[in-house]
């Protein structure tokens, strides 16, 4: 496996898996706050819809 | 509950599937930010980012000089190319909104979703440098003119995002950010040109001038790739979080007529 004989293979991971992880975070926050608001309001708001 | 209760339920409320409904309907049932076109653009972000760190990770070579780190570059250069483009276009739509004609909220909305996302991809952008320094230069963090440059204009768009979230009706917030913005982004070509006005340890660019510079091609491929990935996630973002500022604001507006809406029509009344 060539990742397992990369030197310093934790920095490099952890910059992906932070980067990946704080999008999916930001992208989680904004679909469940989307989904809780779009409950409370008519069709007529969400023009998207 | 019974049964025959629970199918008298309306099917958006219990989440039972219809017999005859196909995934996307079931999957569009609930009210969100979603639409054919945001799954669709989901679906190619995440199909991007897995290309990403296939490439990224496996498939790219190690760099002559810089070894195994040069695998954080694909992180480092698609966040600030998204950063970047955030802010920009913070500052296109906030001059969109102080535009006579066209003083709608949804130029706000844009400016300020953009702002949110970029603020974020200059935050990984931040991380991504620090943890390559600590492998190139030896320091998570140095006083370079690039590195100061950008943590400033990190600062700067917190700032924005605080001044967002003054009171004030939504024209005022409109207006108070738009200005802001409009200063804010003058410091983009400040941090860009950082590298070449004041010596430092950050590079200049490699990609732009290849007299200095010849990448390995899928070293460049992994550079191209990472761009698309990043775009495709800042436009999905960008597009839900414009949304969803779309829907607070109806709330914030409508909300109390909604609610005793509400209420009177469990009371009957």
């Amino acid at each position: 496996m060539r990742l397992v004989a990369m030197q310093d293979v934790g920095f490099i991971l952890a910059t992906y898996v932070a980067t990946f992880i704080g999008s999916i975070a930001l992208a989680a926050y904004y679909l469940r706050r989307g989904r809780r608001l779009a409950d409370q309001l008519p069709p007529e708001d969400k023009p998207w819809a | 509950m019974t049964e025959i209760e629970t199918s008298a339920a309306p099917a958006s409320e219990t989440n039972i599937k219809p017999p005859n409904a196909s995934p996307v309907e079931v999957v569009s049932r609930r009210p969100s930010t979603g639409t054919p076109f945001t799954r669709i653009l989901g679906i190619a972000t995440l199909v991007s980012m897995a290309l990403l760190v296939l490439f990224g990770l496996f498939l790219s070579p190690e760099d002559i000089v810089q070894g195994e780190s040069v695998r954080i570059l694909y992180i480092h250069v698609g966040t600030v190319w998204v950063a970047y483009v955030a802010f920009g276009l913070t500052a296109l739509s906030s001059l969109a909104f102080l535009w006579k004609r066209t003083t709608s909220l949804t130029w706000d909305r844009i400016a300020g979703a953009s702002a949110e996302v970029g603020v974020l991809f200059m935050a990984l952008t931040l991380f991504a440098g620090a943890i390559w320094g600590r492998l190139s230069w030896g320091k998570f963090w140095v006083w370079d003119a690039r590195v100061t440059t950008t943590a400033f204009l990190f600062i700067t768009y917190i700032g924005y995002l605080a001044v967002r979230g003054l009171g004030g009706s939504h024209q005022q917030r409109g207006r108070r950010s738009a200005v802001v913005a409009l200063l804010a982004v003058l410091e983009i070509p400040l941090v860009h040109f950082s590298v070449k006005l004041w010596r430092g340890l950050h590079q200049d660019g490699s990609v732009s001038d290849t007299t200095k510079v010849k990448l390995h091609d899928l070293m460049l491929f992994s550079l191209f790739i990472s761009l698309i990935a990043f775009t495709l996630l800042f436009v999905w973002l960008v597009i839900h979080r414009q949304r969803v500022l779309a829907m607070q604001d109806a709330m914030d507006d409508k909300g109390l007529d909604y609610a005793l809406e509400q209420r009177r029509s469990e009371a009957g009344l």
